[in-house]
């Protein structure tokens, strides 16, 4: 497997931190609200595509920038964080909070998007079957809720009190928070995603308990051009809980 | 000394249920079904007349704050109470310390402050703080921004209240087109005002910066020390001398013939308040962004003593404590006074669900036997000097 490397820029004045590795067509990849499970499923997709992979201002490695409040804000950070790369086009993932973040960028960025690929996405809002607000649960109990098989995020947790971990979270979460504590929905996504008309595939573990697979099909109606793959027994983390979804992301970027 | 003495109510709902054990928290989210509004109502008008009678046996000062969401405070709204009080209290200082600004809209605060200042003749004193972290999970407020808002507050009712209207603010969180309230406070420039907090260098900075008192709660005494330091230095650093009356100190009571009786009429109580009363849990004190990341991690790595757990000596010899005869606490008060170069102190002489009888007594005591103590105590500092 090729080794991922670490390149920082400076994106609107704001530290971004990049791991990137693999020759071919540039794939993107947006990361959830918590990135202490690494992305080791990521990994493999560097032997057909130049992926990169960036931290979020405010998340992970990259820096901070409290300005950042909306999800415009990081929408034109990757517009940005394109520009400096000099990349026109790429094949955009995202999962779970990306996967949101991702569905914005091409709703309002088409033109820049060859492929796009959610993977549980965040953000669809249903009465019927509701999101698990993080900011309001215990973050036992979300790690709890991420995985149908505990296994595959007993290496990243640490194995007693660890006020680094802690402060990674909360960190984590602060930025969260100035996205969506006050108003956790944007009335108005629905309203622009039909502008997605590039080959889109959404993916679902169905056993997800933090954004119900239902939602599958409501994000497939919104989307013109949109086919669902769900993996059965897998969580949240779908990604790392099952290879073959992983591959499945790799195998539609390469044939949508 | 010249001191003031202040007598603080908590007006808990102290009838919880056989289960409340059952609840890891007492705030944010301890189910409401347990409220019997008939059984507040009567704790109100119990603490009402304590602090009546407060005035009457001579504090200078009576207050009150703000919590939501739990039954360690029947007071979300303490403009109501202190508009309750005003009839009732003569002659004493009404001191709402306070609601944090940011949970309000700053014109509306601005208003009922002032009413509450003129409809008591100019006895209005108030404390912005910046609120628990519980109190970010009972409103809609953003903690993330709760300082930069919290700070846009002030500076709104500061403007409303000192300058004449109708002037605009065009700020971050707030735009006013026409901020004219028509209620302006009796005493000019404004009522005397404090920020209440634990001890953030934000928190303190912004008081030097507006000159303002500051006053810290639930910290060691060695820390509470240090912070008046920081104070004294930061408002110096403003252009602002901060009097020793501007620092209050907050000061658990409990005065009794002996020091084996007040130990055995009080420790209970005490412990209702830390184990019943400010009981919850670490993510309610901590909402994302209300923490800097440094504070949560130093935080963490200490652990929480005081949300949910009792011992007496630790909290004797780390709080301002002040249990035993007359003239052991009056020779404590005046120690501390000295110590933290203040003249002003909070008496928290009604904690947890000390019955209506013990109040009373306390407070008696304290007015009658350890004040006059105090006020013919001269510092030593003060004597040298």
């Amino acid at each position: 497997m090729v080794d991922f490397k670490k390149e920082t820029l400076k994106i609107n004045g704001v530290e971004t931190v990049l791991h990137t590795a693999g020759k071919g067509e540039p794939l993107l990849f947006l990361h959830g609200a918590g990135t202490f499970h690494g992305y080791e499923f990521a990994k493999p997709w560097a032997d057909k595509f130049h992926v990169i992979h960036p931290y979020h201002p405010g998340f992970g490695e990259s820096g901070d920038d409290p300005a950042m409040d909306t999800f415009h804000d990081y929408v034109m950070h990757y517009v940005g964080l394109l520009d400096a790369l000099g990349i026109e086009k790429v094949h955009l993932v995202g999962f779970s909070l990306g996967g949101y973040l991702a569905a914005q960028f091409a709703s309002q960025q088409r033109e820049r998007v060859k492929t796009l690929t959610l993977v549980a996405p965040a953000g669809m809002r249903s009465a019927e079957y509701p999101t698990l607000d993080v900011l309001a649960t215990p973050g036992e109990q979300i790690v709890g809720s991420l995985a149908s098989n505990f296994e595959v995020l007993k290496p990243w947790l640490p194995t007693g009190p660890d006020p680094d971990f802690m402060g990674a979270r909360y960190r984590e979460a602060t930025t969260l928070a100035r996205l969506l504590w006050e108003k956790p929905w944007d009335p108005k996504f629905l309203r622009y995603l039909h502008r997605i008309n590039v080959p889109t595939l959404i993916v679902w573990g169905d056993e997800d308990k933090l954004v119900p697979p239902q939602h599958a099909d409501i994000w497939k109606k919104a989307l013109p051009n949109a086919k669902v793959e769900i993996f059965k027994g897998a969580g949240h983390l779908v990604l790392d809980e099952k290879p073959e979804a992983a591959n499945a992301v790799a195998a539609f970027a390469a044939a949508p | 000394m010249t001191a003031r003495f202040n007598f603080m109510h908590f007006m808990p709902y102290v009838h919880l249920p056989k289960n409340h054990k059952d609840y890891p928290s007492l705030w944010v989210n301890f189910p409401n079904k347990y409220y019997d509004p008939n059984k507040a109502a009567a704790l109100y008008d119990r603490y009402l007349d304590e602090l009546e009678y407060a005035d009457k046996v001579g504090f200078d000062a009576i207050v009150v704050n703000e919590h939501h969401n739990t039954s360690y405070s029947m007071m979300p709204a303490p403009s109501l109470i202190a508009a309750a009080l005003i009839s009732r209290v003569k002659t004493a200082r009404i001191c709402v310390w306070g609601t944090p600004p940011n949970l309000e809209y700053p014109n509306r605060l601005a208003e009922e402050y002032a009413m509450l200042d003129v409809m008591s003749r100019g006895r209005l004193e108030v404390a912005f703080p910046l609120g628990t972290g519980m109190e970010y999970w009972a409103n809609p407020v953003n903690p993330a921004t709760a300082r930069e808002r919290h700070k846009e507050s002030i500076e709104i009712i500061l403007k409303a209240w000192t300058q004449d209207g109708p002037m605009t603010h065009y700020g971050d969180f707030y735009t006013y087109r026409f901020l004219n309230p028509w209620v302006r406070p009796l005493q000019r420039p404004h009522p005397p005002c404090y920020i209440v907090g634990t001890g953030s260098p934000e928190t303190i900075e912004l008081a030097a910066q507006l000159g303002f008192g500051y006053s810290a709660v639930f910290v060691t005494k060695k820390r509470a020390q240090e912070l008046n330091n920081n104070l004294r230095e930061r408002s110096a650093a403003h252009g602002h001398a901060v009097r020793p009356d501007q620092l209050p100190l907050g000061i658990m009571t409990y005065v009794a013939e002996t020091q084996e009786k007040a130990e055995a009429e009080f420790i209970d109580h005490m412990r209702f308040f830390f184990e019943d009363g400010l009981r919850t849990v670490p993510q309610y004190l901590a909402p994302p962004g209300y923490l800097s990341i440094d504070q949560l991690k130093a935080r963490a790595a200490v652990g929480d003593k005081l949300h949910g757990a009792f011992d007496f000596k630790l909290v004797n010899d780390a709080l301002f404590v002040a249990v035993g005869t007359a003239e052991k606490v009056a020779n404590q008060i005046g120690e501390w006074g000295e110590m933290m170069g203040t003249t002003h102190f909070n008496i928290q002489g009604a904690l947890g669900d000390m019955p209506h009888w013990k109040v009373m007594k306390n407070m008696q005591l304290i007015a009658e036997d350890v004040m006059p103590l105090v006020r013919g105590k001269k510092p030593a500092r003060l004597a040298a000097e």
